[in-house]
């Protein structure tokens, strides 16, 4: 690594290593430890501009937002299909119980078989969305990119 | 490496609604912070949050291993989902909210780190959406480079380029807020 790339990564990533390109660290700490002091002056600029930047920090979400956000999740009932025809097959009296057990472990197999798929049409679509190819808003940001103005 | 959210994201597709809820614990603080820093707004950013959940729990259940890594897949929805709000509200940067005082005439006065904070944070609300989105992901996401650049659909190269000028501008907007740190810095 030479000055020119470290100054390069230092404008981009600041001071913090683990930002940095996994496979340009070890170039990066060994560079450190013999820079000049006008490299190392800027090393610390940057640090201590980084530390200012993390004052800014995450701050834990409140009970209520993650009740609300779990309340949403499916649960098993939502999950499994209805049990088919077979399943809600009312017997007559006569049959047997073994009979009327066979019968249910039969329309629970065919219900369970048929586990929900998520349509695959809106699953493409999601797709879409999330590539820069897609019409969605990864490819108006790759658009934006190409404004000189920003 | 093994997605370290994989084992859940099966289980909460299969209604295990424990498993929903360490998903929830584990990611919801990110992705509120997240929101919260690109579109500058608490409110709308539980909204992005919940709505990236809807998302997970809507897909959850045809999510294959492998494929890519889940929690970079969650930043990317919420990202979308941002820059969709931020394109439809019409806010491209450069707005600072009317209530905030601007401390940048009061060069001199001591600042104390919550202050520091609100200035960082108005800060960020003024750099180009295209440069806050970069520099949220880098440096408070825990993104890695190249997870950032496919967040955003970006060359690693053009990644770089949005950080340093994100920096930059951060530090012109900061200039107050450096100079008394650096003075405290070195007179401890």
């Amino acid at each position: 690594m030479n000055e020119a790339r470290f100054m390069t990564l230092l404008s981009a990533y600041g001071a913090e290593l683990s930002r940095w390109p996994e496979d340009e660290r070890a170039a990066a700490e060994a560079m450190l430890e013999v820079a000049p002091h006008r490299v190392k002056d800027i090393w610390e600029s940057e640090r201590a501009f980084d530390h200012l930047l993390a004052l800014e920090k995450d701050a834990p979400a409140s009970i209520a937002l993650e009740t609300k956000v779990v309340s949403t999740s499916p649960d098993r009932r939502s999950v499994r299909r209805p049990v088919g025809a077979l399943g809600r097959w009312k017997a007559p009296q006569w049959v047997t119980g073994g009979a009327i057990a066979a019968s249910l472990a039969l329309g629970f197999a065919v219900g369970y078989a048929g586990e929900p798929q998520p349509a695959s049409s809106e699953s493409a679509e999601y797709a879409k969305m999330l590539t820069i190819n897609g019409a969605g808003a990864g490819s108006m940001f790759l658009a934006a990119l190409d404004d000189p103005a920003s | 490496m093994r997605d370290p959210d994989e084992e859940l994201v099966g289980r909460v597709g299969a209604g295990d609604k424990r498993a929903a809820s360490e998903l929830v614990r584990r990611h919801l603080p990110r992705m509120v912070g997240l929101a919260r820093r690109m579109l500058g707004d608490g409110a709308e950013a539980e909204d992005v949050a919940q709505e990236v959940f809807l998302r997970v729990w809507k897909h959850a259940g045809a999510w294959k291993p492998g494929q890519a890594k889940f929690e970079t897949w969650m930043h990317r929805v919420a990202m979308n989902l941002c820059l969709d709000r931020l394109r439809r509200s019409g806010r491209q940067g450069g707005e600072v909210s009317p209530e905030t005082p601007d401390v940048r005439a009061s060069a001199t006065r001591a600042l104390d780190d919550r202050q520091r904070r609100d200035r960082v944070r108005d800060a960020l609300q003024e750099l180009p959406e295209r440069q806050r989105a970069a520099l949220v992901l880098c440096y408070y996401q825990d993104r890695t480079n190249i997870e950032a650049a496919e967040i955003l659909g970006v060359s690693v190269d053009a990644l770089e380029s949005l950080l340093s000028r994100a920096r930059r501008t951060l530090k012109s907007a900061l200039s107050a807020e450096r100079a008394d740190l650096m003075s405290g810095i070195e007179t401890n």
